[in-house]
């Protein structure tokens, strides 16, 4: 790995300077914390990152990767070390609630720690993330039985905890699932029957249980969506103390193309009809429950893309400054004895740096603003509750979908920038390419998160949602035209809001005419552009916020050059990526769609 | 057994340091400050001794109030209670007078520290805490157990470890492996917001050394690849270019 993969400096910047994340220990829920407590937690991340799983994230890829033999499956033995470390420092636990003996931290603390952790190993996290999610589900719905007996043990990193949704027939459509539950003569207890696929850590060596939060329909469930359960599924049940085998057999391990330390199992529950399930809450409320937890893993994916997209980026940089090739393009008549310059001294270079890092620092802002919007939800009531509700569900497939789609195309830069070395196992990229690229996929895939935004959340209560967003842009907009040389750029982005409102009337007329297909036809399209332009919003923000720094703080040296830095990535962003849009709309209002009505034998 | 564990305040070490006032002053603007990484190991295995034994972990930091989160630190990792001598550490003398005034009011079994700061690297405090009290003074110290009175202790030497047995009280410097770098844990976090945290006025001492000016390593140049077949290419500019043989 190389010496730096994230700046501590951007980060803090972003949660304090930018969106003060700190504030939110002002209110009751969050009260037991304070800024020191929160950089301590955040130090106690680092730690783990620096100590624990940088250090093996290349060997957990290559030497050291999943691996299924003789219906086992091993990983990497840092997995055990790691996740005790995030279980004894309380971080398991870190959305729970003090009642429930978690460390009910705040939202833009945890995306803080996700990206730290992730940036330095992204594989091994996936561990740590479905044992705090599927534990969260639990706390969340299940009985009190279900809460003494697998929180304690998965909070604390003993048992892996995993999300069970797809099958071989039904990824994106669940309800088409075929797994099934039969009542017992015991309440709750069902038999279990099915296979589930693609299920991250669904079993391995480092942890003395696995628990899988399966999704099964009980025998005479309603068709559809709405006769789907959840269960608790362990590997090993407990009986009389002991932990017994629970008829849950591991058929093989996906060979992925990245993230190859975290094991994607294909499982088979009920082969000997001994798998036993717990339901937990009520049946067939089973997607619902998961749904609630949807928003949370999809900021976590959007995390995953933007701190892949950081170490990629300060790899790059890294190598930027010290590969010397070729001499600057000023140079009449090339000298074949003139020393040569650092690739970071051509301007193609710089300028693919320049998309890096605006990438990865408008994307970790924009995470940071949804977190913000979340942590809100938890400290206010009322009106003001419900507006930051609404920001956070519109907002939340854009969170997901530009730092993953924007990150891939930010990783694919940093690795050009290292030449045919990019493409070889002696630098960290080609893993990084590798890893980046799930994450359009997994909790939903680009195509899914831009229908929701187009078709639902665009409308979402008669466009109030939409309408928030717009007032709380505005408002931004306005700060940052108390600046001069700031103005320029807010009336960009305020004329590009205008822009894409025109384009949003335009699409929705569709929907009101009933032809939903071409109303949806291009959503992908719609929530690159619209990605764009809320990424522009971020950046207008960190730039006035650097402004405010360099007109009242007076930096020096290198806080001097952070801020700096800061308005000229600003800067860049509106020059060369906003542009881009004008294409993305111009698409959009075009009447020739050539993707509906079509035969598919135009395809040959 | 009553341990007092002293620690730095030292920046990260991987801050990018800089200076100002004509380079005779370190610019602490932007630097994150961390526990000394030794002293976090001797911490670590204070910790570890009090847990297994019982007793008390007191942590002690000369410093002025800006180093009050890593003595906050050094509560959420297991010491029950912390002293801030409130002064500016000028110099290793300076500092180890601080730290025997209190350790002679306070009566401790053992003293441990790092075998050295990461920010001056003097490795100097030890010894002179241990003449200053009268106690042994080791360093560095890879390795302490402790069997009633009697107290084993693996030290590194040139070219290997020496074993020592000794007894209390003493003065230990410490390195890894000691014992592994604990995490906070939230439990402790919070806890470290009540633990008491004593400031005291520091005993006059005259200092013995005053600074001059600092200097910044030189910028690393760019990397020479050699062909494995130029072997001599190689031991040429090692020996002419870059004087290191």
């Amino acid at each position: 790995m190389p010496k730096q993969y994230f700046s501590l400096r951007n980060l803090k910047f972003t949660m304090h300077e930018l969106h003060k994340a700190q504030e939110v220990t002002e209110y009751p829920y969050f009260a037991h914390l304070d800024r020191e407590a929160i950089d301590m937690i955040l130090e106690s991340a680092i730690q783990i990152a620096d100590n624990i799983l940088a250090p093996c994230a290349i060997e957990m890829d290559r030497e050291h990767m999943a691996h299924f033999h003789d219906g086992k499956v091993t990983v990497h033995p840092s997995v055990k070390k790691y996740i005790k470390a995030i279980g004894d420092a309380g971080l398991i636990a870190s959305r729970a609630p003090l009642s429930a003996n978690g460390s009910q931290l705040p939202e833009t603390l945890n995306v803080a720690m996700a990206f730290v952790m992730g940036a330095a190993n992204n594989a091994i996290t996936s561990f740590a993330g479905l044992t705090e999610g599927s534990a969260n589900l639990i706390l969340s719905f299940g009985n009190q039985h279900l809460k003494d007996t697998y929180l304690p043990k998965m909070y604390a990193g003993d048992w892996q905890g995993t999300m069970c949704l797809t099958e071989p027939q039904a990824g994106s459509s669940l309800h088409y699932i075929t797994s099934s539950a039969s009542p017992t003569s015991e309440e709750g207890k069902y038999k279990i029957k099915g296979q589930k696929i693609y299920i991250t850590a669904g079993d391995h060596d480092q942890t003395d249980n696995i628990v899988h939060l399966y999704l099964a329909k009980i025998d005479g469930a309603p068709a559809g969506t709405k006769g789907i359960s959840l269960f608790v599924v362990p590997q090993k049940r407990i009986e009389n103390g002991q932990l017994v085998p629970n008829d849950v057999k591991t058929i093989g391990i996906f060979h992925k193309m990245g993230q190859k330390g975290a094991p994607a199992v294909h499982i088979e529950a009920g082969t000997n009809d001994e798998c036993f399930g717990w339901l937990v809450g009520e049946p067939h409320k089973g997607l619902t429950y998961m749904f609630q937890m949807m928003n949370e893993a999809r900021i976590g994916v959007g995390t995953t893309g933007a701190c892949i997209a950081s170490a990629a980026y300060y790899a790059a940089l890294e190598y930027a400054h010290e590969r010397p090739q070729g001499q600057s393009l000023n140079i009449k008549g090339q000298d074949p004895n003139a020393p040569q310059t650092h690739i970071i001294n051509h301007p193609d270079v710089k300028r693919m740096l320049l998309f890096q890092k605006s990438i990865v620092e408008g994307s970790l802002s924009l995470v940071m603003q949804g977190a913000k919007y979340a942590d809100k939800i938890h400290s206010t009531e009322g009106e003001e509750k419900e507006k930051y509700q609404l920001l956070l569900d519109f907002l939340t497939p854009i969170i997901k979908t530009f730092p993953t789609e924007m990150g891939q195309q930010s990783v694919s830069s940093s690795l050009q920038v290292f030449g045919g070395g990019g493409f070889c196992e002696d630098f960290p990229l080609e893993k990084l390419y590798r890893d980046i690229r799930i994450t359009t996929i997994y909790e939903g895939t680009t195509g899914i998160q831009s229908l929701a935004l187009l078709g639902r959340n665009i409308t979402m209560k008669n466009g109030k949602a939409a309408m928030a967003l717009f007032q709380e842009i505005s408002q931004d907009i306005k700060d940052a035209t108390t600046h001069e040389d700031l103005k320029k750029y807010a009336t960009a982005l305020a004329g590009k809001l205008g822009e894409i409102q025109k384009v949003t009337q335009h699409l929705v007329g569709f929907a009101m005419k009933g032809d939903t297909e071409r109303f949806l036809a291009d959503a992908t399209l719609y929530m690159e552009a619209f990605g764009i332009l809320v990424v522009a919003w971020q950046w207008l923000k960190q730039g006035t916020a650097a402004k405010l720094a360099l007109l009242t703080q007076n930096p020096q040296g290198d806080d001097l050059q952070f801020y700096e830095s800061k308005i000229h990535t600003m800067r860049y962003y509106f020059a060369y990526e906003v542009p881009k849009t004008q294409g993305l709309m111009t698409r959009l209002l075009d009447d020739e769609v050539l993707t509906i009505q079509v035969e598919n034998g135009i395809l040959v | 057994m009553k341990i007092l564990v002293c620690i730095t305040h030292v920046p990260d070490t991987t801050s990018k340091i800089a200076f100002m006032n004509s380079d005779t002053e370190l610019n602490k603007a932007g630097l994150t400050f961390v526990i000394g990484p030794y002293d976090d190991y001797a911490l670590a295995r204070a910790v570890e001794i009090k847990e297994a034994q019982g007793g008390t972990v007191t942590a002690l930091n000369v410093g002025l109030a800006e180093t009050e989160p890593t003595l906050r630190k050094a509560l959420a990792i297991g010491a029950d209670d912390a002293i801030r001598i409130d002064a500016d550490p000028t110099d290793a003398y300076f500092v180890a007078t601080q730290i025997a005034d209190i350790a002679r009011k306070n009566g401790y079994d053992a003293i441990f520290m790092g075998r050295e700061s990461s920010d001056y690297n003097g490795g100097q405090v030890h010894g002179m805490v241990g003449e200053m009290l009268g106690m042994p003074s080791f360093s560095p110290v890879m390795k302490v157990e402790i069997e009633g009175t009697k107290v084993t202790l693996a030290r590194e030497i040139e070219g290997g470890k020496e074993y020592i047995e000794a007894s209390f009280p003493l003065v230990l410097g410490c390195q890894e492996p000691i014992a592994e770098w604990k995490i906070p844990n939230m439990r402790g976090i919070m806890s470290a917001r009540t633990k008491p945290l004593q400031v005291i006025a520091p005993v006059s001492q005259e200092n013995l050394t005053s600074g001059g000016h600092y200097e910044l390593p030189p910028a690393r140049s760019g990397c020479k690849f050699i062909d494995a077949s130029e072997a001599e290419k190689l031991i040429d500019l090692l020996k002419n270019e870059a004087k290191v043989l």
